[in-house]
């Protein structure tokens, strides 16, 4: 033989694997929030780089990249502001979509060194041969064309890993929005509210001297003509109604006013943006607070059950857990719209917490009951639902440390039990 | 013709299914990866074109790391069966350290067999390896169908060689395995003796043939319902 091109030669990382199916890979998952990515063949030379090297991050997750059986490399995904499971997710999306590279690249490869092999032999056969390979070879072409379809189908996930954390972001700046109007509201009705209570002190009084003219007119008025004026404007002006209607007006705006102070405050509390990160959280609390701030959203004759049992604190970010009371809450609220009953159930048990929200709703079908934890997996109708809720819940739940669980029975109700560990120390 | 690195310390074995068009290699090696357990093996390549028919080649590779920390990297080929096709045939059959000829048990496929088989000694020959050293297994394919040649008219036929012979049925994953084993203990053998896995690298045929044909634990995977 003299050709130097053997079928099946070993093939390196580094020959497989072309900048362009992978720089916008890497490029996309800096994006959608690590820092860096960084692919390095098995004696640990760096292949393809992007983003902030590993140095002085937080978290790292190593993959070892298999390549016919064999670690051949390894994928390092580093991470400092994001969470280790956003690393690790994306890393787990890198690394499949790494597969899929390998695999129909070195398809692709192989079919043109067949073809060149092949060439270099001899020449009747090749006549022959030549036509039938030219055209797989073209195949194969379409086939490197499909990968790049699947490239692209990997970036729309990390394009979703992305719109996730700008959905998170959202959320917050809503918590800061609503703090900043929190703050606005809260002067001019304090104003308000003392204004009201001087005029009922007025009112009071007004009302007490005008009916002591009246008698005094009455009695000793001056003429039976000034008597009838005087009786005929005070039917005039209705005087009757308005003194007795002025005391339950007062009294009514003042509760009006004491009812929006309350609001103001859950909707500050709530966003708790006076909170520091690594507070005591008291869950049955804030469960109520949510509840409130959900008055609206709350279907008129609902049955709220609460059965809360005394708990430990947490410890971390109540805002952040009021948004997962929030967010399952409200979905139990659009579930069942008429003689809806929602039953909170708080529990103490050594080292953690377990709180459960269960609806008489409709259940949730067997076959998505998987699904709703993805993201923008809704089944509501366009503009009513995005499908972050539970995401959301799900990642700050697990960030937590905890779990969250759905159990539904068709036609019978959704349970949905959260797991959350106590506070180190506080587990009595 | 082994291919070895004294250097980087690895080792590089090919095994070839070869045999007439449509006669099961692919099908071979498709069982082979399904039956096998993934950690010892890669991904299976089947460069397939039109009507299931090979026009290049099939890899299966596997990996295993001696004793000594001798890496082996085993890659199993299937050859296109078509006539036509016997460039590629002779562009992957160099370099071959052992072979498995699929022959069709059919009574219609008698020629082809033949022919095939003519075709293996012309092109052994023709990439430098000789055929009476070459580890060879025999396999006589689709026994599950009717019209076949009896077995003992097989075992006539070949017995005086020497060289092993199965009955198989790949499509219900008979014999594969059996095969695929016979193959590798003889190819073991044949690099053994020159390379001395046992003595240098602490190796042994059973542990070797073993690692490659360990079953996969877990039932074939059915995702989804
Ligand atoms: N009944 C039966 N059919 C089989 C068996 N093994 C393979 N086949 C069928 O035979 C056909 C050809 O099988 P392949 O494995 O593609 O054959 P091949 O030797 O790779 O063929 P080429 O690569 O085109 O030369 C397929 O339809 C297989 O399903 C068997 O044991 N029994
Ligand atoms: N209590 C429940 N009862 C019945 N189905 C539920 C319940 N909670 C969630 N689901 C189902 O899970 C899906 C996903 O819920 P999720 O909260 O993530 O999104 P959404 O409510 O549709 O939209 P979003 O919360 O982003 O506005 C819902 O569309 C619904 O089908
Ligand atoms: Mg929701
Ligand atoms: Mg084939």
């Amino acid at each position: 033989m003299t050709t130097d091109h053997i079928i099946g030669e070993e093939k390196s990382l580094k020959e497989i694997i072309k900048d362009i199916d992978i720089v916008p890979l890497f490029q996309d998952a800096v994006s959608a929030g690590v820092s860096g990515v960084i692919l390095k063949d098995s004696s640990g030379e760096v292949l393809f780089q992007h983003g902030n090297s590993p140095e002085g991050t937080d978290h790292s997750a190593d993959i070892p990249v298999k390549f016919e059986g064999e670690v051949a490399g390894n994928l390092v995904i580093t991470g400092d502001r994001s969470s280790k499971y956003l690393v690790d997710s994306i890393g787990t999306i890198i690394h499949d979509a790494l597969k899929l590279i390998l695999k129909s690249r070195f398809k692709s490869l192989l079919a043109s060194d067949t073809h060149e092999t092949v060439i270099q032999q001899s020449y009747d056969e090749l006549l022959e041969t030549n036509n039938k390979l030219k055209l797989s070879e073209m195949k194969y072409r379409d086939l490197a064309g499909s990968l790049e379809k699947k490239v692209q189908e990997r970036t729309d996930e990390l394009k979703k890993a992305h719109a996730k954390l700008l959905q998170q972001e959202k959320i917050a700046s809503v918590g800061q929005l609503a703090a900043g109007v929190a703050h606005e509201i809260n002067n001019p009705l304090g104003f308000i509210a003392s204004n009201i209570n001087s005029l009922k002190q007025y009112v009071s009084k007004i009302k007490d001297m005008l009916l002591f003219y009246r008698s005094a007119f009455e009695e000793q008025g001056l003429t039976a003509g000034d008597r009838e004026l005087s009786q005929e404007k005070w039917k005039k002006n209705n005087l009757d109604f308005i003194l007795s209607d002025v005391d339950e007006l007062v009294r009514e705006s003042l509760t009006g006013a004491d009812r929006v102070r309350k609001i103001v405050s859950d909707l500050k509390g709530f966003s708790h943006i006076d909170d520091v990160a690594g507070a005591d959280i008291h869950v049955n609390d804030e469960i109520d607070r949510t509840l409130n701030i959900l008055t609206h959203e709350t279907p008129e004759d609902a049955e709220i059950i609460k059965e809360y049992n005394e708990l430990p604190v947490i410890e971390g970010n109540a805002a952040q857990i009021c948004q997962v009371f929030f967010n399952i809450i409200l979905n139990a609220f659009q579930a069942k719209q008429l003689n809806l009953k929602l039953r909170i159930r708080t529990r103490h048990s050594g080292d953690h917490i377990r709180i459960d929200f269960s609806d008489n709703g409709p259940g949730i079908p067997d076959n998505i009951t998987n699904r709703i934890f993805e993201p923008f997996f809704t089944t509501k109708e366009v503009g009513e639902g995005t499908g972050m809720g539970l995401n959301v819940a799900y990642d700050t739940v697990v960030s937590y440390g905890g779990t969250i669980d759905v159990y539904s029975v068709q036609g019978n109700g959704t349970t949905f039990s959260l797991v959350l560990p106590v506070k180190a120390g506080m587990n009595s | 013709m082994v291919e070895y690195d004294e250097l980087e310390n690895r080792m590089i074995l090919k095994l070839v299914y070869y045999g007439p068009a449509m006669s099961g290699k692919t099908t071979n090696l498709l069982q082979l990866h399904d039956i096998l357990d993934q950690d010892n093996r890669g991904e299976l390549t089947v460069l397939d074109t039109k009507n299931d028919r090979t026009l290049f080649f099939d890899l299966l590779p596997f990996f295993l790391i001696a004793p000594s920390g001798l890496k082996i990297k085993l890659k199993v080929f299937t050859v296109p069966g078509q006539v036509q096709h016997d460039a590629t045939r002779k562009a992957v059959l160099q370099r071959a350290d052992g072979v498995a000829f699929i022959a069709d048990s059919q009574l219609t496929e008698e020629t082809n067999n033949f022919e095939s088989f003519k075709n293996l000694e012309q092109n052994l020959d023709f990439v430098g390896l000789d055929i009476e050293k070459i580890p060879l297994v025999v396999q006589f394919n689709k026994r599950d169908l009717q019209n076949i040649i009896p077995e003992t008219d097989v075992t006539d036929a070949w017995e005086p060689t020497g060289i092993p012979v199965f009955m198989s049925s790949a499509l219900l994953g008979k014999g594969v395995l059996d095969t695929f084993r016979r193959l590798l203990e003889l190819t073991y053998e044949h690099v053994d003796r020159r390379y001395m896995l046992w003595d240098k690298h602490g190796l042994d045929k059973s542990k070797f043939v073993h690692q490659l044909t360990m079953r996969s634990d877990n039932e074939p995977l059915h995702e989804g319902i």
